[in-house]
């Protein structure tokens, strides 16, 4: 493996923004989180949580409202009154339509995907009707007195249920008029506060309406009288956000302590019909208040100020106790932020508005980019991999201009590519974490990356929960692939045998000496480092020069606001 | 009883009544306790004792009411017998029995004819649920063979089984089993057991089932309460967490609706936990002392904590203690010995934290504690507490001194001595003077002067100093108020050796002070050291004078196992016998010394008089483990024991401690003795509750006396009154449960209505207006049935008594001829 001279970087002073909305999409499995940045991401759930599209922000459209509609369209609403509509395909804004009631605060997709429904500054509903490429305002429902936080709508569509300051309304969406305005107590632990926020409602298909607002209380609401049934006080600060399972037998709520509550609906006795909802587990995964949280099938998802994407899944839907049931904190973008060059010695760090160039010791210029897909180029220059949002990777000859080849598709997503000097090998990291090395002027996968299909990865690197972010090659050791995610780097010797399952992967101990027996013999194709985390890039600067770039946790928290102070017992 | 039984040891009250959840009656009036070998039924309104059920021969470990008939009791005890008893008349209906150790009880309304208990068979760790048929027989005694296994490998404690209708839960270690009654399937739920710091305390120790809904609350030892639902799906289970207890849950109750949760532990707070939200709690806090027990009436209006100080609050609905029960404290070591208060012949000893507590024997309870560190307590492992060391009573009980001290390393030694006047009119102990640092060590005794004469009460004290010190009461006035307190007389000391003891003979004349392995003996009007003695083996453990015709002679015994007695006349030493005396008590009545003895076997107690070497009385092997403390207690009647050996008891009774804290003493009547079947009759007859009902009948039974007397001067013939029929009696008065079959009864019933030979209608009716007669004298018989247990009152054998017994049996003699005679006159 052999001794490098590293650059031990930590001055990329990247803060990723807090998450401000989660919108969770059944049919694809996938999931939209906006940050207070404007930024919207894509995350596939089904491709190993990977971040498969991204749209930069503006700080101009502060996000407050994101929706799937309509099937796989994917809609955003914020303060500056204007509702965007983002092109999946073509990873830009497909076109925005100005509401025309102030800042949008919520907003919300009919059960049949046809209608989007905002609430605005103003007090006013806004019904729009999605027709196959735009929207068209369609009505304005009875306007009420302050801003309209939160919406939800009956799983019937015929009725509306809007979180407002100190009420809720129910509406008639075919009249339009307020049915029911029910109002919400203020007191909080007994000290009255001036205003009681309703930051969440959920209408559902029995006629109760649940609420989250900011003295702490999740509420139950009889919809038919307009009546208070069950008040459950969990915290003492605001109850931001709130997310209801699909098949209505338990919810999600956020809190700004950072703890989400679980509740579930379970039967009061064995053998009786009646159920009733019970607070059951508590969640603390954040640090900081919880802005927005989903709820799908087989998880709990929350993202709020402290800028972690959580995904818990709930025990009790998973049906196999694999790598899936773990719990997983997305922190980094699953994507490289830092170019290096090598020649030059130049570091290049990615911020969401500005780029930073450092030579070691040195900053240098600032510049602005667009959104780009995967590309990698053979260092002779002879030909171009690229990879789009779909999985297949098309290697083009930049010498004629033409697709040379196309790689075979693969179901996950391409997460890393790189083309090794002198043998022209393209090395392709997906998603699920599988390594593949695909010759290009043979147009076909290598031996060796046979020979690992054949064998398959050892179960602990399968379960690696961080996308391989970049590969690199040594340039004096053809065998050698160097790649990394966020917690690790690894080496792959091509020479050494590949490890089973009944050996140890993360072998601490390289052989020391020639003639430790045991240790050559144990000794396989991956030597893994974790001594830098996060890792956000790592590189080969020369042969005995390495370039690691972290970015520590608690630098990023030392940034955020400070959370809600919590009284803690012993101290 | 013509022979005197043999003198047996016998655990005599004090024993612990928090070692299972009391019990409520059904409507509330009574709380139902285990208590050693009996069970104790307490009234919930006045706290007393109202009757208690003698029958198991080892500890209960049990009890539950009938589920099918709530004035029913069901016991069970190490004794491998489970007991039915009627608790309103204290009898005893039948024994079922199992044939090994019972741990816990348990019944379900559902199942008629069973009940469940907790037994281990083989292994000694290992412990199983079963359900024991309980066969339907008219006899007394039946065996209940028939055991299934419910749970296998459960807790031993009760607390950790609960019951539903439908189910029941066990908890051990990490997991949760749920034994579903109609699926007949168990299911177990496992918690997290890992060694890091966050589940490394997720043990359960405690669980309680809703009464209405289908959940669980577990109590585990790191404070939290966990509510289990949707349990009798494997996989679909969910929790809740209520965390505020920062140390292990004792225990855990649902109120009888479940809309509340109770919970209790080392906090000693008692936590209401409604709707079973974590936000939404009432506290009952300042209990005194860790919560071990929680119960609920099923009435659903009362609730009571057993505590570790042996105490029991019942405790309102709306969260207002109304009663506390305390027996003798025993939850910490007894550092202060046994004592007797003078005024109340209470047993004084160590009590809560920083108390002193004066217990009455006769009564089993504490009368009150008395606060002497005057310090809140603080609990927490590894704090060094104040520890009140020492306490003595002097002056005929006006006077007591304590002794305080805390020692956080080996030269910061806090001390303080306290002394306490009695106020006649708080009739309690007022705090006169404190001393701080009476000493410059450890106070190692401390004596009053207790002789009659003295006018000024003074007081020793001896420390490890090397100094004993004379302390006496002196005027303390000045220009506000009059008063007194106390001052330093005068230091002694003898060649820098420690000062192990001190002792005032019984005039006062003299004080004796051992310094390590010397004598020395003072005069106490001049304070001159008068001569010493010294035998040279080993430090003096115990010195004391002898009493009346023996107090020319000092006795001591040393570490090294000698006995010595010295003559004070001739200041030359009488006798010396070995023996490794562990308690030395002198009689305050008598000449005779008790001392208790420690050998590799076990204690044996001899009773001597200082004057002869050779004992009145050996009892060998009175408890396996060492005695630690012993006093003499006057009493307050004397016995009347012929035989020489017994006759030490005459006058006062012996109590001693022992190392596991259990209070013993000598008797010897045998148990059953202690409770006669008419005062058990008494009882029943008294205990009928005054109500409306009673007030009719009651006064339409004495017109009716009047009016038959009226028409019985007139008739020649007269029919026997229906009430003064013993069958009839009887037959009324028996509760229905234990009569004999009616077949049995038809006969007796028919004879007793028929006219009978006045003779034999003699015999009878006295021994029914007896009955009466005792009713109405009832204050006093009633206290001398609880007194029995400890004191040979009426051995009819010999002595005073017999003469005092013979009195009153003449004189109801002759209220029997007074009241039965004129009916007899008239009809004549």
């Amino acid at each position: 493996m052999g001794e490098f001279k590293v650059h031990r970087v930590r001055f990329f002073n990247y803060v990723p923004s807090g998450i401000r909305c989660v919108a969770y999409n059944n049919q694809s499995n996938r999931l939209a989180v906006s940050r207070t940045d404007g930024t919207v991401e894509i995350y596939n759930l089904s491709a190993n949580y990977f971040q498969e599209k991204f749209f930069p922000g503006h700080e101009s459209r502060a996000t407050e409202a994101l929706c799937w509609a309509a099937g796989q369209r994917l809609f955003s609403a914020g303060l500056n009154g204007e509702i965007i509509e983002y092109d999946l395909q073509a990873l830009n804004i497909k076109y925005a339509v100005d509401a025309f009631g102030g800042p949008i605060w919520s907003m919300t997709a009919s059960p049949s995907g046809s209608q989007l429904l905002v609430g605005c500054e103003d007090g006013s509903v806004k019904l729009f009707q999605i027709t196959p490429d735009k929207i068209q305002f369609e009505r304005n429902f009875d306007r009420q007195k302050s801003r309209i936080l939160s919406l939800s709508w009956h799983p019937s569509g015929t009725h509306i249920a809007a979180g407002s300051i100190d009420y809720i309304n129910v509406f008639d969406v075919k009249s339009g008029s307020t049915i029911r305005k029910m109002i919400v107590d203020r007191q909080c632990m007994g000290v009255s506060k001036r205003k009681c926020i309703v930051w969440g409602v959920a209408f559902l298909s029995d006629g109760t309406i649940i609420s989250a607002d900011s003295s702490g209380k999740v509420q139950f609401w009889d919809s038919a009288t307009g009546t208070l049934v069950k008040s459950h006080l969990i915290a003492n600060a605001d109850v931001h956000s709130i997310a209801v399972a699909d098949q209505e037998d338990s919810f999600v709520v956020g809190t700004a302590e950072g703890t989400i509550f679980h509740f579930q609906l379970v039967p009061v006795t064995s053998n009786s019909n009646e159920k009733q909802w019970v607070r059951t587990k508590p969640f603390q995964h954040h640090t900081h208040d919880v802005r927005a949280v989903a709820h799908s099938p087989t998880a709990l998802i929350s993202g709020g100020t402290d800028t972690h994407l959580v995904i818990r899944p709930l025990m009790e839907k998973v049906e196999v106790k694999n790598y899936d049931a773990a719990l997983r904190k997305i922190t980094f973008p699953h994507r490289r932020l830092i170019s290096c060059s090598k020649k030059r010695q130049l570091l290049l760090f990615q911020f969401a508005h500005h780029l930073e160039l450092w030579r070691l010791g040195s900053t240098v210029a600032t510049g602005t980019v667009e959104a780009m897909c995967l590309l990698a180029v053979s260092p002779d220059g002879n030909w171009l991999a690229a990879s789009g949002t779909s999985a297949g990777v098309h290697v083009y000859n930049i010498k004629q201009l033409k697709l040379h080849c196309t790689v075979p598709a693969y179901n996950f997503p391409v997460t890393a590519l790189a083309i090794a000097p002198d043998t022209n090998n393209l090395v392709i990291a997906h998603s699920d974490q599988q390594v593949f090395e695909y010759s290009i002027p043979d147009k076909q996968y290598t031996e060796w990356s046979r020979a690992v299909q054949k064998q398959g990865f050892h179960y602990l690197w399968l379960q690696r929960d961080t996308p391989i972010t970049h590969i690199s090659f040594h340039p004096k050791r053809p065998m050698h692939i160097l790649l990394h995610d966020a917690y690790m780097f690894c080496i792959i010797d091509k020479s050494l045998p590949l490890p089973s399952d009944k050996t140890l992967l993360y072998n601490p101990l390289p052989p020391m000496n020639e003639s430790d027996v045991v240790r050559r013999r144990t000794a396989h194709a991956f030597k893994i480092s974790k001594i830098y985390k996060p890792l956000l890039f790592l590189d080969l600067l020369d042969e005995r020069t390495l370039v690691a770039v972290e970015r520590p946790l608690d630098d990023i928290i030392a940034q955020l606001p400070p959370p809600i102070k919590k009284k803690k017992f012993g101290t | 009883m013509v022979d005197e039984e043999s003198l047996r040891v016998v655990r005599c009250g004090g024993s612990e009544l928090n070692f299972r959840r009391a019990v409520f009656s059904a409507d509330s009036k009574y709380i139902f306790c285990v208590s050693g070998d009996f069970v104790k039924v307490y009234s919930t309104a006045t706290e007393e004792c109202v009757h208690i059920l003698h029958g198991h021969r080892n500890l209960v470990t049990g009890i539950q009411l009938n589920p099918n008939n709530h004035l029913q009791l069901y016991s069970c005890s190490f004794d491998g017998t489970i007991k039915l008893w009627d608790y309103t008349d204290g009898i005893l209906i039948k024994t079922f029995t199992v044939g090994c150790k019972l741990h816990g009880l348990f019944t379900v309304s559902r199942s008629e004819d069973s009940v469940f208990v907790i037994i281990n068979k083989e292994k000694p760790d290992i412990f199983q649920l079963v359900s024991v048929k309980l066969p339907k027989s008219s006899s007394q005694e039946i065996e209940a063979k028939e055991l299934s296994i419910v749970l296998d490998y459960v807790n031993q404690s009760p607390k950790c089984i609960a019951f539903a209708n439908e189910y029941v839960a066990a908890v051990r270690d990490f997991y949760l089993s749920v034994y579903f009654f109609k699926k007949k399937t168990t299911s177990r739920f496992t918690l997290s057991s890992s060694r890091n710091k966050k589940h490394s305390k997720n043990n359960f120790t405690c669980v309680a089932c809703h009464p209405k809904e289908d959940c669980i609350a577990s109590g585990h030892m790191d404070g939290k309460i966990r509510l289990w639902r949707n349990f009798n799906d494997d996989k679909k289970y969910t929790y809740t967490c209520l965390h505020w207890h920062h140390d292990m849950v004792m225990d855990l109750a649902f109120s009888v609706t479940g809309t509340s949760l109770l919970s209790g532990g080392r906090e000693s707070v008692l936590v209401e936990w409604r709707d079973s939200t974590e936000k939404n709690k009432e506290f009952l806090p300042r209990l005194g002392a860790t919560i071990e027990h929680i119960s609920v009436s099923p009435a659903g209006d009362l609730f009571c904590t057993s505590h570790s100080d042996n105490k029991i609050i019942v405790i309102h609905r709306n969260l207002e203690a109304s009663a506390v029960i305390q027996g003798l404290v025993k939850d910490r070591s007894i550092f202060t010995g046994l004592m007797i208060d003078p005024r109340t012949k209470a047993l004084v000893l160590n009590g809560k934290p920083g108390h002193l507590q004066f217990y009455s024997l006769q009564s089993d309870k504490q009368l009150y504690n008395l606060d002497i560190i005057q310090q809140e307590y603080i609990n927490d492992y590894g704090l060094i507490q104040i520890e009140l060391t020492k306490a003595a009573f002097g002056c005929f009980g006006n006077w007591l001194a304590t002794v305080e001290q805390r020692q956080e390393k080996e030269t910061e030694l806090e001390l303080q001595m306290k002394l306490w006047l009695f106020s006649k009119k708080t009739q309690g102990f007022i705090l006169n003077t404190k001393i701080n640092m009476p000493h410059e060590d450890h106070i190692t005794a401390l004596c009053f002067c207790n002789a009659e004469k003295s006018e000024q009460p003074t007081l020793v004290t001896a420390s490890k100093d090397g100094h004993f010190k004379v302390w006496i009461l002196t005027d303390d006035s000045d220009i506000y108020k009059k008063a007194v307190g106390w001052t330093c007389d005068f230091v002694g000391s003898y060649h820098k050796y420690q000062a192990t003891n001190c002792c005032f003979s019984e005039d006062g004349s003299l004080l004796a002070v051992s310094f390590e392995e010397i004598v020395t003996i003072w005069d106490s009007e001049t304070w001159e050291l008068r001569c010493t003695f010294c035998q040279r083996a080993g430090k003096i453990r115990h010195l004391c004078f002898g009493r009346l015709t023996c107090s020319k002679y000092l006795l001591g015994a040393t570490e090294n196992g000698i006995l010595c007695c010295w003559n004070l006349l001739s200041c030359a030493l009488e006798w010396s016998a070995k023996l490794n005396v562990r308690v030395m008590e002198p009689d305050p009545n008598s000449e005779n010394i008790a001392a208790v003895s420690q050998s590799s076997v076990g204690s044996d107690l001899f009773i001597f008089k200082p004057s002869e070497p050779r004992p009145l009385y050996i009892q060998k092997n009175i408890s396996r483990e060492e005695v630690q403390w012993g006093v003499f207690v006057p009493r307050d009647v004397p016995e009347s024991f012929t035989s020489e050996a017994y006759q030490w008891l005459n006058r006062s009774q012996f109590y001693f401690l022992t190392k596991s804290q259990s209070l013993l003493t000598f008797s010897t009547k045998s148990p059953e003795e202690k409770l006669t079947p008419t005062s058990k009759q008494l009882l029943a007859e008294e205990s009928l509750p005054t109500t409306p009902f009673y007030f009719i009948l009651g006064k339409h039974r004495q017109q009716q006396d009047e009016k038959s007397n009226e028409t019985s001067e007139n008739e020649l013939v007269q029919l026997p009154l229906t009430e003064n029929i013993p069958a009839i009696n009887e037959l009324l008065h028996t509760p229905a449960h234990v009569l004999p079959p009616a077949s049995f009864l038809c006969s007796m019933f028919v004879n007793s209505l028929l006219l009978s030979i006045e003779t034999k209608s003699a015999e009878e009716i006295p021994e029914d207006i007896d009955m009466e007669e005792e009713k109405e004298s009832d204050d006093s018989d009633e206290e001398n049935d609880f007194s029995e247990k400890i004191q040979d009152t009426n051995d009819p054998d010999l002595g005073e008594d017999i003469i005092h017994q013979l009195s009153k049996a003449e004189e109801k003699e002759l209220r029997k001829f007074r009241k039965v005679d004129y009916s007899w006159i008239a009809a004549l």
